[in-house]
């Protein structure tokens, strides 16, 4: 059983999304359409390359969302919801599944790529968390590039503020309350890794923070279990520690990894009142991509052969 | 099952029943004021005598509400807002100073009915971070409020704002510049398990509520937020589990998921609430190099305190008769 198992290639794994929301699939437009999943491909064909050489399942994971927040069309780096002032506030996590080791970075406004910083939190500090203007300091200290907070405002974002402020409806963007991007792999190695980024939501009042940064809840992966990134509504996956949840429910209850995220996006969110996206890659790389929202951005793609896009 | 087998069983489960319901429901509460933070060599009978009077005060003040039919939510706050308020703990006014020397301030509040819960981290003008992150969970649609933004909402909400010189006390300032000497000394020193305050507790209605506030690491950086905000890492409640609130390294805290896992074990492995607080602090926790203790409670009133720490400031009282306090591992 060994032997053959050491013959045979390990089982290589990468899901990514780019937010979940309710786009009536009448509004969006062909070529916005176009302009998503050629998004989704490089950020996808991205972080598989890197599997597929060999690398790391956190690398592949940050590179697929590196590449997800500099595209502006999704929530997360350039292109970002703005918050009621007009500014980004940009919230990222990534968690490495081997050692259960994190970073998370929440309410900073000039890191090009949250999910970098992110990354050095975990690796560079004896932290997993730092907010606001020390997240900063931290990033200068680590000589990570800083632009101005234009740097992330994009026409079509502060347009979007701008209806939201005046209480039209929002035009066929990523949904104003539900962006956010992320991508779980496993690798060669059998390492599991997960990361998430986002600008929050449209309007939202300066300081609040969702639930991509927060370690359990939007973000998780331990080895051998799961790796879960999340997007939605953000407070109601918070209260419900909703990417713990689905790894506790796999560990702790043998449900299957599809079966637990089914539990958590129709059953548990529901009833608090949330709505919102999963994606989880298993110990064995089965991937899951689930969402009770109209739609989610969402692509996976695997050893097996396995590989796709999609939106609803 | 034969006939009269089963119809004794129904005319015991009736007997049981109406027994059952003129009994008070139980009350209980269990504080911590940190874990680790003192050697017991170092502890004077005046300072533990002090720190025993400061649990107290946040134990009574607490119980007294759940004693007069109050809300588990209302004891939390009034018990934490207590050790805020006292600068022996490291919460509130006597918080530790991060490494520009300033008072950097985390809370959160979680009411296990709902569930729903409010936080607030790095704050640096609130006076009771505990109160601020109660308005976020009740007067706003958001959980986690950061830095400025939170303050904004401190101003909108009438909250007390302070200037930073309210925190700051001459053994904190003491406190950082000698961190500060051994960092110069030892770079590589790892930070020793810092102090911070919490409540656990169950109400008559059988509702859950936990609640945590910390200055975070004596010197840490600008902006560090370690485990006592975080919703299931420092703080969690659940009406159908347990509550929890974190005292310790919280890095490893948020690593491990550990208020909420506890409660995870509690529903979903049928744990005991010690076995699954032994579980996290002395298994999960210790295996990856985190110190610290947490205090629990569960639906049926049971408290669990314990700790891999030298120590955890802590105090116990229930409907039972019970009410103790202690520092060390022999329950002194």
């Amino acid at each position: 059983m060994r032997s053959k198992s050491a013959q045979e290639p390990h089982r290589y794994a990468i899901a990514i999304h780019g937010g979940a929301g309710a786009v009536p699939r009448a509004m969006l437009s062909k070529l916005r359409e176009q302009r998503y999943r050629a998004g989704l491909e490089a950020a996808l064909d991205g972080g598989f390359a890197l599997l597929e050489r060999g690398g790391s399942a956190l690398d592949a994971v940050t590179g697929a969302v590196r590449v997800l927040e500099d595209d502006p069309c999704f929530n997360a780096g350039h292109g970002a919801a703005l918050t009621r002032d007009g500014a980004a506030e940009l919230d990222a996590a990534i968690m490495d599944g081997r050692q259960l080791r994190a970073g998370a970075v929440a309410s900073v406004r000039h890191v090009r790529n949250p999910i970098e910083l992110a990354r050095r939190v975990m690796e560079k500090s004896r932290h997993v968390l730092l907010v606001g203007s020390g997240a900063e300091e931290f990033a200068l200290e680590e000589s990570l590039v800083l632009v101005p907070n234009l740097y992330f405002r994009t026409a079509e974002r502060q347009e979007q503020l701008g209806s939201e402020q005046r209480g039209e409806r929002v035009s066929d963007l990523v949904p104003a309350a539900q962006g956010t991007v992320g991508a779980v792999a496993l690798d060669g190695d059998g390492n599991l890794a997960a990361a998430t980024s986002t600008g929050g939501m449209t309007n939202k009042r300066p300081g609040r923070v969702g639930d991509s940064p927060i370690i359990g809840a939007g973000t998780y992966a331990k080895n051998g279990v799961c790796a879960v990134s999340a997007t939605g509504h953000g407070e109601y996956f918070i209260r419900a520690v909703a990417a713990h949840h689905v790894c506790a429910a796999v560990e702790y209850r043998a449900l299957s990894l599809e079966q637990a995220v089914r539990e958590m996006l129709h059953g548990i969110l529901p009833a608090l009142g949330g709505d919102g996206g999963l994606i989880a890659v298993g110990g064995d790389g089965q991937i899951v991509m689930d969402f009770s929202t109209e739609g989610m951005f969402r692509g996976a793609r695997d050893s097996a052969g396995r590989r796709e896009i999609a939106i609803y | 099952m034969s006939r009269p087998r089963l119809l004794a069983l129904l005319c015991l489960a009736v007997a049981i029943g109406p027994a059952r319901a003129s009994e008070p429901r139980p009350l209980a509460i269990a504080i911590h004021g940190g874990a680790g933070v003192i050697d017991p060599a170092k502890m004077t009978p005046a300072h533990a005598a002090s720190y025993r009077a400061g649990l107290a005060a946040a134990l009574d003040a607490g119980y007294a509400i759940l004693e007069r039919g109050g809300s588990s939510l209302d004891a939390v706050t009034a018990a934490v807002r207590t050790m805020e308020d006292d600068p022996q703990f490291n919460a509130g006014r006597g918080a530790v100073l991060n490494h520009d020397g300033d008072a950097e301030l985390d809370a959160a509040i979680m009411d296990g009915h709902g569930p729903r819960a409010g936080a607030v981290a790095g704050v640096r003008h609130v006076r009771n971070p505990i109160e601020l992150a109660r308005r976020v969970m009740e007067k706003s649609p958001h959980v986690l409020l950061v830095a400025e933004g939170a303050e904004e909402f401190a101003l909108e909400q009438g909250v007390v704002l302070v200037p930073r010189e309210y925190f700051r006390t001459a053994a904190r300032v003491r406190e950082l510049e000698e961190a500060r000497r051994q960092a110069g000394e030892l770079k590589a020193a790892a930070p020793g398990p810092s102090g911070t305050v919490g409540a656990v507790a169950l109400d008559r209605a059988g509702h859950l509520a936990a609640a945590t506030s910390t200055g975070g690491l004596t010197d840490k950086h600008r902006g560090r937020v370690g485990d006592s905000p975080i919703v299931g890492a420092g703080t969690y409640a659940d009406d159908d589990s347990c509550a929890v609130s974190g005292t310790g390294q919280g890095e490893f805290f948020i690593r491990q998921v550990v208020a909420y896992d506890i409660c995870a074990l509690v529903k979903y492995r049928h744990l005991t609430l010690a076995q699954a607080v032994r579980e996290l602090i002395h298994e999960k926790l210790r295996r990856s190099g985190g110190e610290g203790g947490v205090i629990a409670v569960d639906r049926y009133g049971n408290i669990a305190m314990d700790f891999n720490s030298v120590g955890m400031f802590r105090g116990a009282r229930d409907s039972r008769g019970r009410r103790d306090i202690a520092m060390y591992r022999d329950a002194q």
